[in-house]
């Protein structure tokens, strides 16, 4: 007997190996069993989930790449949609042959990612990493889907600095939608969501909930960009204070638009040569 | 001599993960290399015969888990971690790096040839004549997963078969 537990003792590894193969045997042949075929289902259940989330992970590396693309064909059904709505809104006024006109204007955007932002109270600007060798030129219009945000101030090779509507020196010429109210908007501090339009007379019939959108007057939007929205109507007996919530997030903004289209330069230059002659000292950085 | 097991364990169901999810698509003529393999043949090397198999076994358990074939992979697991235990080089012993190299090799090749071969006899899901399985399985998977073993020791089972 002594014997034979030594024996067993100096050959536990043939021992072993024989259990583990019965057992695996066994396992090949209860393979088909109900209780070993929950196993086997818990097994794929967990074997997919680790499958998906690997991919996941695999997906992470193509995300700004993806991300960029989607950009580029956001900005290229905006650049539709906008001419759409033009096209539209003229009809609409019956004026459709200037609508062809103006719409001749609308072309490609293109796409910049802000680099650096600098938010205080009053001096906010953005740097997006696209310059004069990406085709960037000075006052063009920077935008989102959403709607405007600012203009271009400053050119470098490869990048631009861009004065937000969030900076008290900004001005932007602007209408509503529905009642076609002109004014100017501009930012006085305070929140970065809300913007206030000036010089609307107090006789007009603009109402809260309205859409504000850049004019033809502007001198370095194209007409028809969103801005936001009207959600309060005050003021005297002359002039109506009205504040518009801003489409634009600033605090998640991190790829913009670049309009290369600016109102026509002989118009531009046949303001100026107004300004010149009125000697105006009041001229606005931009409207 | 304890804290070796958690390691071992620990890194066997890693490289089991790492097999089911990254190498088994690397496929060469049929024939994908083996990790779970070269470090079940270097555990028994390390470990002795009977504690190879037994990780051999569970680790072949839980490959199964994952694969959805239990019982085949337990058993090549097995034989795998068996086959490569008859190379075992005890700590105590005075073999030269060369010589432990050496058993680690010749292991990783028998575990290697048995786990491929009885893979091609007892699984068939492509239903391929076993003339071509088993030079399929047998030689390029064992030749795949042979470069991976060289590659493997130099990299990194060097230094832990020196520790």
């Amino acid at each position: 007997m002594l014997s034979f537990f030594r024996f067993l003792a100096r050959h536990t590894a043939y021992l072993f190996f024989l259990l583990y193969c019965g057992i695996s045997i066994l396992l090949m042949q209860l393979q088909r069993k109900e209780t070993l075929e929950a196993i086997r289902t818990q097994g794929l259940t967990v074997n997919a989930s680790v499958a998906e989330r690997l991919s996941s992970i695999g997906g992470l590396f193509a995300l700004q790449e993806y991300n960029e693309h989607l950009l580029l064909q956001n900005a290229r059904l905006f650049s539709r949609v906008m001419r759409q709505e033009t096209v539209l809104r003229d009809a609409r006024d019956r004026n459709i042959l200037t609508a062809k006109d103006s719409t001749r204007a609308y072309g490609r955007f293109f796409v910049a990612r802000i680099v650096d932002r600098r938010f205080s109270l009053t001096d906010n600007m953005l740097v997006i990493n696209a310059g004069w060798r990406q085709g960037i030129d000075k006052d063009m219009a920077v935008l989102t889907p959403d709607g405007l945000v600012g203009r271009v101030t400053r050119v470098s090779e490869n990048y631009a600095k861009v004065m937000p509507v969030i900076n008290k020196r900004f001005k932007v010429s602007v209408v509503s939608d529905s009642s076609s109210t002109y004014g100017v908007l501009s930012w006085n501090r305070g929140s970065e969501t809300v913007a206030h339009m000036e010089n609307v007379p107090a006789s007009s019939h603009l109402k809260v909930g309205e859409r504000i959108t850049t004019s033809d007057h502007s001198t370095f939007a194209i007409r028809g960009i969103p801005i936001g929205r009207v959600i309060r109507i005050s003021g005297n007996k002359l002039f109506s204070d009205i504040d518009v919530r801003l489409f634009v997030d600033y605090s998640s903004l991190s790829y913009v638009l670049v309009s290369p289209d600016k109102p026509s330069a002989e118009k531009l230059e046949i303001i100026s040569e107004e300004d010149v002659k009125t000697k105006s000292d009041m001229k606005p950085l931009g409207r | 001599m304890l804290k070796k097991y958690p390691f071992y364990t620990i890194s066997l169901i890693v490289l089991a993960l790492v097999q089911h999810f990254v190498l088994s698509k690397l496929v060469v003529f049929g024939a994908s290399p083996d990790i779970l393999a070269v470090f079940i043949a270097f555990t028994s090397v390390m470990l002795g015969q009977r504690t190879g198999t037994t990780y051999g076994f569970g680790v072949g358990l839980f490959a199964g888990f994952l694969s959805g074939n239990l019982g085949l992979s337990a058993l090549i697991g097995t034989v795998e971690g068996f086959v490569a235990g008859y190379y075992h080089v005890p700590e105590e012993s005075y073999a030269t790096t060369v010589k432990k190299r050496r058993m680690f090799y010749f292991a990783s090749a028998t575990a290697l040839v048995a786990g491929n071969l009885l893979m091609a006899l007892l699984n068939n899901p492509m239903a391929v004549a076993l003339y071509i399985r088993i030079p399929a399985l047998v030689i390029i998977g064992t030749l795949t997963s042979m470069l991976l073993t060289v590659l493997l020791y130099q990299l990194v089972l060097k230094k832990l078969q020196r520790d």
